[in-house]
């Protein structure tokens, strides 16, 4: 290969190679908790097998040869020749940690880096043990067919890929009259149902009917045997077919010794299993990778698109209203309505092509788990639910961070240690569930834990005890508001600092990674019983739905994740705490601040009768903020104000109006942080 | 800076109060009309907002204010430049936009100690065409620089003051 091909091709390797690591990841934990799952060793062993032809023709030898080694065992355990232990498992475990630590010094462009011979070492001597105590198995079954070299890499290429490899005799009817004419039918309909590898005799003498009344086919299918006979047996004058799997003889002693994957033939199995394998076994869709730039730009375009379907609109209406009724309005207005309806599908479509199945994250937690379970001594089940579950791009990328934090706290401070489950009555088995699926247009993610839950007293205590807050406050907190203490800067609720946790970086970082991405965070905690996380996130990042309202004579969008409700009050329901505006809602006191204030603005509010009031919500904190007037609800596209003005206290980000204006829109997070004394006060009140 | 290499440069020629100044072509991406700008609060006073350029938000700064020259009212003839310097883009105003002149290379002067009003740092030269002075603007120091740093100050600022 050629310098060039190689770089294009190693980006393409890397994809891959991450694919197939991740799947493996995966798969091992999954083999742990079940170990006689013979479709998930296949699925390992395929991965694995996918890895060591791509690396090997890319030329990465160590990782090659550290795959043949995982190869070799996972054969073994395969054929049930030696049990699945946890000792396996780790060895299994620990070789894919160098596999990815090459892969990343490969993918930093400094090539193979990371030595293997130990690794390799240890997986002989599992292979070595392994057989010696078991010995070896006589392969059941004899061979008719005679295959060379070439027939047997064709054979696994479509094994890697699903296939299962058939030696099909047929004998048809004596005195049958076109000989040739019934095998060319029995090629014909089989050919829907697999693929015919070789004939004997060759395929010209059965046309020539150079052949007595028997012919055996070996063919590759992923249909059983009793589907193919059935297909062949619906041809007339067949007098009888026979059908048996095909037994290739120990893959791992036929490449014994030359280094794995090196022959071109291994190469394109390898390949196609790739594409079959990474996809999962059973869906199969064709798929084509696209950078990721590339759908931003098409996702900006169709905004484009949305806000100038608006406006074509409204000249529409404009020139209507002018010109009255003519026919060429009419068309415009046709045209107009045509091309809103498309832009609505494109932009629906793009969107879609923006969303990842959450999997994407989620598959890289059971390993984790599983690592810091045993790290703290605990045993876990985890369940994850709604893998297929889609969301946006940004999204995913976002969400990753807040979900290990939130798994991490679970498992060392949610579930006991299995004596002390024991002893308040539970299984030794802690769960740690996490789920994630659609509720009307929000994503929602709970990691629930049927650990220990959360005192809110303790949590109180430690708060007073980091120095977060004073007594008097602390006595003065429901058991909601202290709950909410865990998401204060610093708060830890342990001592210890762990690799895990403790190191009072937690639940704060968790709330600030989800208010980037528009999402909220609640807790419903039974103390003895468990812990549940909710995470609500909206399904993208890109386009919005917010309220408008105008202040100073223009327009801001509050994004309707923040919107609680809008009420409207007179000016003697305005009353004052601590020099602070404050109004009563069903008995809440909420701080009030007049929104052109809040955004530094030199304007104040309008002497009115009525005040429009917009009720924002930040976790468990409400505020009101007076606006002059309310315009509506409006889907609105996140444009940001770029690098020359940075980031402004209170605004997120620009968007562009029907009529071509811009609009900016509050980050209401900010803004209320902005206010920093009212937010205190609420606190000490 | 493509073109400064060769002979002569290529300059958009511009009004800003009683002087003309010049950019190089290379940077200007476009010229249009004063149009509605939506200001944006906390930031520095020369900063007017920011403006929809088919659906784009470039943010649009007020060159008058910037260099701390005389206040004008907008008229017909007031512009926005677009530059584009980098990966930013910015609207300037500026009182009217003339022509755009090739300069020799060799007809460009070392900006003198003091020109009316505005800071030195900020020019890049002098040219001379047919008796009249063009002040050439240094847009990496307009933009770039000192605007961003002072623009963190005032913004840090605007914040404590708050």
């Amino acid at each position: 290969m050629s310098e060039l091909d190689m770089a294009q091709y190693l980006g393409v390797f890397l994809d891959e190679a991450e694919e197939q690591l991740q799947l493996l990841d995966e798969a091992i934990v999954k083999l742990e908790q079940t170990p006689d799952d013979l479709d998930l060793l296949n699925t390992i062993f395929r991965a694995a097998h996918t890895l060591k032809g791509s690396s090997a023709s890319m030329g990465f030898n160590r990782v090659a040869t550290l795959t043949h080694r995982m190869e070799n065992i996972l054969e073994l355990l395969r054929q049930g020749k030696i049990p699945v232990s946890r000792e396996i498992i780790d060895i299994l475990l620990a070789s894919l940690d160098r596999l990815r630590l090459i892969k990343d010094s490969i993918a930093a462009g400094n090539g193979e880096e990371g030595e293997v011979e130990d690794i390799v070492t240890r997986l002989e001597n599992v292979l070595a043990g392994g057989e010696g105590a078991v010995g070896r198995e006589d392969l059941p079954g004899g061979e008719l067919l005679v295959l060379d070299d070439v027939e047997q890499n064709v054979i696994r290429a479509a094994q890697v890929k699903g296939f299962q490899p058939y030696e099909i005799r047929v004998q048809l009817e004596e005195g049958c009259q076109m000989k040739g004419a019934r095998a060319y039918l029995v090629f014909n309909n089989l050919k829907d149902a697999g693929e015919i590898i070789k004939s004997i005799p060759h395929t010209q003498e059965l046309e020539a009917e150079k052949f007595d009344d028997t012919f055996t086919l070996l063919f590759v299918s992923r249909e059983d045997a009793d589907t193919l006979a059935n297909i062949i047996k619906s041809i007339s004058e067949i007098k009888n077919v026979t059908i048996r799997p095909l037994i290739l003889e120990d893959e791992h002693e036929a490449g014994a010794g030359i280094p794995a994957g090196t022959t071109g033939q291994d190469l394109t199995a390898a390949r196609a299993g790739g594409a079959g394998g990474g996809a999962g076994e059973t869906r199969i869709t064709q798929t084509v990778r696209v950078d990721v730039q590339r759908l931003e730009n098409l996702m900006n375009l169709v905004g484009e698109l949305v806000i100038d379907r608006t406006r074509l609109a409204e000249v529409g209406n404009g020139l209507k209203s002018r010109l009255g009724n003519e026919e060429l309005l009419e068309t415009l207005e046709e045209v107009s309505l045509h091309i809103g309806r498309i832009t609505s599908d494109l932009q629906e479509e793009i969107m879609k092509a923006r969303m990842f199945p959450i999997d994407q994250v989620f598959n890289r937690f059971p390993r984790m788990v599983r690592d810091l379970a045993r790290k703290a001594g605990k045993e876990i089940d985890f369940i994850i639910e709604g893998r297929e579950t889609e969301l946006d791009r940004t999204v995913i990328e976002e969400i990753g961070d807040p979900l290990i934090h939130l798994l991490r706290n679970a498992i060392d401070h949610g579930i006991e240690e299995p004596a002390a489950r024991l002893k308040a009555g539970k299984s030794r088995h802690g769960t740690v569930r996490l789920r994630a699926f659609h509720q009307e247009n929000q994503i929602v993610i709970t990691v629930e834990d049927d650990g220990a839950g959360m005192d809110p007293e303790k949590i109180k205590a430690r708060a007073v005890a980091r120095g977060l807050l004073s007594h008097e406050a602390a006595a003065r907190l429901g058991p909601r508001e202290a709950l909410d203490l865990i998401f204060l800067p610093g708060f830890s609720m342990t001592d210890k600092v762990t690799d895990v946790s403790g190191r009072g970086v937690g639940m704060d970082i968790v709330r600030s990674h989800l208010e980037k991405i528009n999402g909220t965070i609640d807790i419903r905690t039974t103390p003895g019983r468990g812990t549940c996380f909710t995470i609500k996130l909206p399904l993208t990042l890109a386009i919005n739905r917010s309220l408008l309202v105008q202040v100073g004579g223009r327009v801001y969008a509050f994004p309707l994740a923040n919107v609680v409700e809008i009420i409207s009050i007179t000016p003697p329901e305005v009353q004052h705490v601590h020099r602070q505006q404050v109004v009563v809602v069903r008995g809440r006191v909420l701080p009030l601040i007049y929104l052109g204030q809040a955004l530094g603005l030199h304007v104040t509010a309008p002497a009115e009768e009525n005040y429009a009031v917009v009720i924002v919500g930040l976790a468990e904190k409400q505020f009101g903020f007076i606006v002059d007037n309310l315009i509506g609800e409006q889907e609105i596209v996140i444009k940001s104000l770029g690098n020359f003005i940075g980031k402004i206290p209170g605004i997120a980000g620009a968007t562009i109006m029907g009529d071509g204006s811009v609009a900016l829109i509050l980050d209401v997070r900010s803004l209320v942080d902005n206010l920093g004394v009212a937010e205190g006060r609420e606190l000490a009140s | 800076m493509v073109t400064e290499t060769a002979a002569e440069i290529q300059l958009v020629v511009f009004q800003l109060g009683d002087e003309t100044y010049g950019v190089d072509i290379y940077h200007v991406q476009e010229i249009i009309r004063m149009q509605s700008i939506t200001q944006i609060p906390r930031t520095p006073a020369f900063i007017e907002g920011v403006i929809n350029l088919r659906g784009r938000i470039i943010p649009v700064i007020d060159l008058h204010k910037r260099f701390g020259l005389p206040r004008v009212e907008h008229t017909n003839n007031t512009r926005i430049m677009v530059v584009e310097l980098g990966k930013v883009t910015v609207g300037m105003i500026v009182d009217s936009v003339s022509e755009v002149l090739r300069l020799p290379a060799s007809s460009i002067e070392p900006p003198p100690p003091m020109i009316s009003g505005i800071d030195v740092a900020y020019l890049k030269g002098v040219g001379k065409w047919n008796d009249q002075l063009i002040i050439l603007l240094d847009l990496e120091r307009v933009l770039r620089e000192s605007e961003q740093r002072q623009l963190e100050q005032e913004i840090a600022a605007g914040v404590d003051a708050k």
